[in-house]
């Protein structure tokens, strides 16, 4: 079983698989509506201060680094 | 003319921000449309008309939208729109190389009405990527009609105005948009849901299966209004029960299973799509929004956009003064020879020549500073701005958004009050909404710049210039703290935010969002300022022939300067131009003008009569005092309350004071 990460943490470049998301109802919805959920495959295209960027279906979305601490992912190979 | 065409047929666009949905808007209408807004809601409603075959085809351009569920009150409005106004048909506007996310919209919206067509916009950009979209294919999986178009190609145009014709009057498309299926747990909540609102007999305007998936998704609006009437404890204690027992986040699960059908839509229809690489935006972003080098570029960009704005009106503004003040010679000339009363050769004169020139002079600078914000918006930096921005912005308590707002106010606060729609949290768009006055507009960069070349040598005036708007900017961030203390704290929403990818500014676009910015200036502050005027030239005026301290100004401005002088350094030639300033800030300078330039030329006079502690004093002075009465009308229309229009007039006023005061006394003290 490998180990859940959270998505501030994840460097630039990575694919990871979105597995569990710890926010309010609707911020949730937002990131839902945006297409980023639970089983959902991302991209982070840049971490390093300021919000996170996140590829997800063709787009990128900026998250809040204090939403980012929030979304729990599993890093693929 | 709308009366003379009885067929009228009534056509929606709907579509995720960045889409191309109002370029294509502006394509199909040109110059027939207008801007409004939603009755009782700050949201734009844009609306414009063409006619084809002798029948009037409305357009309304519904805002910029991610999805129909209760987030915004422009979802809200939009799916009240499209279930009560019953359009002859709603276009879904998509982006082809973002199709799965674009139409997460469109298979909302196929819940709520079957008159839906899609138009793939942008298509010529997906193809240079080497992306092929089957239509036939969406189309029959959809069960609606899809159209491949692209906003830069006027043939698309003339596709999409015969498609519009033909929908309505033919059968040759199919409206049969395709059930959507959820997975079976969800399916039989919907049925059981479904049951409870057909045996309670609920008549709402909204189909019932559409009723059962938004309860089920919690939509607090759905909720609240049917809870008015109902009672649905039963419903909510079951679907918690079976959540509960399969494990189902309800909140976000029916997303999810749109997207994952949306997904083996689109993977069975589109070629070429090529998941997570490196575009071209995400190289430029390395750079541009790169720890190190985001502020100095950006500085760099925000400091040309302002010198550009600058030094570009500034000829045409000196040709359109030549002009006019010529103008005014000639005519005042030809009154005079034709004996006409001397009061209405000075009505002609300065009232109503100066009161048109005093909206002319202004026209250039607000063209070209909004002429440069649409290309930076068009390019993609301006929301990259916003994102950069954040960090600082949320020392302050505030969103990156709320910086495109100060931006917009440096053109005309009324446009940067209406910039403020973008903010979602309600403490922090109030607070930018009253503290947008503090940021001096093109008026007041007009003044600033005046007087600052008349006291003080180019390199001081520059710095001195730089510091008033840098204390501007100081004033709306501190305020921004201050109503933090008494707006009663609610968790802010998160910063959620798509970056749009770069792209070549196109003119059209850049046209008409111009267009619509500098057409609020020039519609709104036009009459303002030139009513404004009239009102000057009549108080300046009365009794007719006296000298200026013995007009009606005068006696006003006498009046004040009994408190003003020994406080502020404020003397009652002063306070006139400051006072007709209230309602036009264009007016200050038109009244320092008229006041200052007997005897001499305007410089040499106002060298003579101001000490420097008084010039600095003036300058800090009429930079925050006061909104105008067109960004006072935006303060109401926008929080409608008339205690927060009160609040927006009085309080600028007491904060200016007190830094006045205390600026000018020290000053005094040591000069």
């Amino acid at each position: 079983m490998k180990q859940l990460l959270l998505l501030i943490d994840i460097d630039e470049n990575k694919i990871v698989l979105v597995k569990e998301i710890s926010a309010g109802y609707k911020a949730q919805r937002f990131l839902a509506d945006l297409g980023i959920h639970e089983g959902e495959r991302i991209r982070v295209t840049k971490n390093d201060v300021g919000p996170v960027i996140v590829e997800v279906k063709g787009t990128r979305v900026a998250i809040g680094r204090g939403l980012a601490i929030k979304v729990k992912v599993l890093l693929e190979e | 003319m709308q009366n003379d065409h009885i067929i009228e047929h009534k056509i929606v666009f709907l579509g995720n921000p960045n889409v191309g949905k109002s370029s294509l808007f502006n394509l199909l209408t040109g110059s027939h449309q207008h801007v409004g807004n939603w009755p009782g809601k700050t949201i734009e409603k844009k609306e414009g008309h063409f006619i084809l075959s002798d029948e009037f085809f409305s357009l309304i351009d519904l805002p910029g939208t991610y999805s129909l569920s209760a987030r915004s009150d422009e979802e809200i409005v939009t799916r009240k729109f499209i279930t009560e106004e019953e359009p002859d048909l709603v276009c879904i506007i998509s982006d082809a190389t973002r199709l799965e996310r674009t139409l997460f919209l469109a298979l909302q919206t196929m819940e709520l009405t079957k008159k839906i067509a899609i138009f793939i916009n942008m298509t010529d950009l997906a193809e240079k990527i080497g992306l092929y979209i089957d239509n036939k294919k969406l189309e029959e999986q959809l069960g609606v009609p899809v159209l491949l178009v692209s906003a830069t190609d006027d043939n698309s145009v003339i596709r999409i105005k015969k498609f519009l014709y033909d929908a309505i009057h033919t059968d040759k498309y199919e409206f049969n948009p395709a059930m959507l299926l959820y997975s079976t747990k969800i399916e039989l909540m919907i049925q059981s849901i479904s049951r409870q609102i057909e045996y309670r007999s609920i008549c709402t305007e909204y189909p019932t299966r559409w009723l059962a998936v938004k309860i089920l998704e919690g939509d607090e609006s759905v909720i609240e209004t049917l809870e008015a009437e109902y009672d649905l404890t039963n419903v909510f204690d079951k679907i918690n029960k079976l959540a509960k027992s399969e494990k189902l986040d309800l909140n976000v699960e029916l997303s999810k299973s749109k997207y994952s059908i949306l997904h083996k839509i689109v993977a069975s229809s589109v070629t070429g799509f090529k998941d997570f690489q490196e575009s071209r935006s995400d190289k430029v972003d390395k750079i541009i929004l790169n720890k190190f080098w985001s502020y100095p570029i950006l500085i760099v960009i925000y400091a040309a956009f302002f010198l550009i704005t600058f030094y570009a009106s500034s000829p045409i503004i000196n040709g359109i003064d030549l002009g006019i003040s010529q103008f005014s010679f000639i005519v005042e000339n030809w009154l005079i020879n034709i004996n006409s009363p001397a009061i209405l050769t000075s009505l002609i004169v300065n009232g109503i020549i100066a009161g048109i020139a005093a909206v002319l002079l202004f026209i250039p600078i607000i063209v070209i500073f909004y002429s440069l914000i649409a290309i930076m918006e068009d390019s993609g930096y301006l929301a990259r701005s916003a994102f950069i921005m954040d960090r600082v912005m949320s020392k302050f308590g505030l969103q990156g958004t709320a910086f495109l707002s100060m931006v917009m106010g440096f053109g005309c606060n009324v446009a940067g009050i209406m910039a403020t729609r973008t903010i979602k949290n309600e403490k922090d768009r109030i607070s930018m909404i009253i503290t947008n006055s503090f940021l001096p507009c093109a008026a007041r960069l007009g003044v600033i710049a005046f007087l600052t070349g008349i006291f003080f040598e180019p390199w001081l005036a520059a710095l001195l210039m730089l510091t008033l708007y840098g204390f501007s900017i100081f004033l709306v961030l501190a305020s921004s703290l201050l109503f933090g203390l008494f707006f009663k704290k609610n968790d802010p929403l998160p910063l959620i935010m798509e970056l749009p990818e770069y792209r070549r500014p196109r003119l059209r676009n850049i046209y008409y969002l111009t267009w619509t910015r500098a057409g609020i200036f020039i519609k709104k502050a036009g009459t303002f300022i030139f009513i404004a005027s009239l009102f000057i030239w009549l108080m300046s005026s009365i009794p007719f022939g006296a000298p200026p301290e013995r007009t009606i100004a005068g006696y006003l401005g006498r009046g004040i300067s009994y408190v003003t002088e020994p406080l502020l350094g404020l003397d009652w030639k002063m306070v006139i131009p400051l006072l007709f300033g209230i309602p036009a800030k264009e007016a200050i300078i038109s009244a320092l003008g008229i006041l200052y330039s007997t005897g001499g030329s305007i410089i040499e006079v106002l060298k003579a009569s101001w000490s420097i502690p008084q010039a600095i004093s003036f300058l800090l002075f009429q930079l925050t005092y006061a909104p105008c009465f067109a960004a006072l009308a935006a303060i109401r229309s926008e929080t409608k309350s008339w205690k927060l229009t009160a609040l927006g007039f009085y309080y600028p006023i007491i904060v200016t004071i007190i830094f006045t005061t205390i600026v000018f006394q020290i000053l005094n003290f040591v000069m």
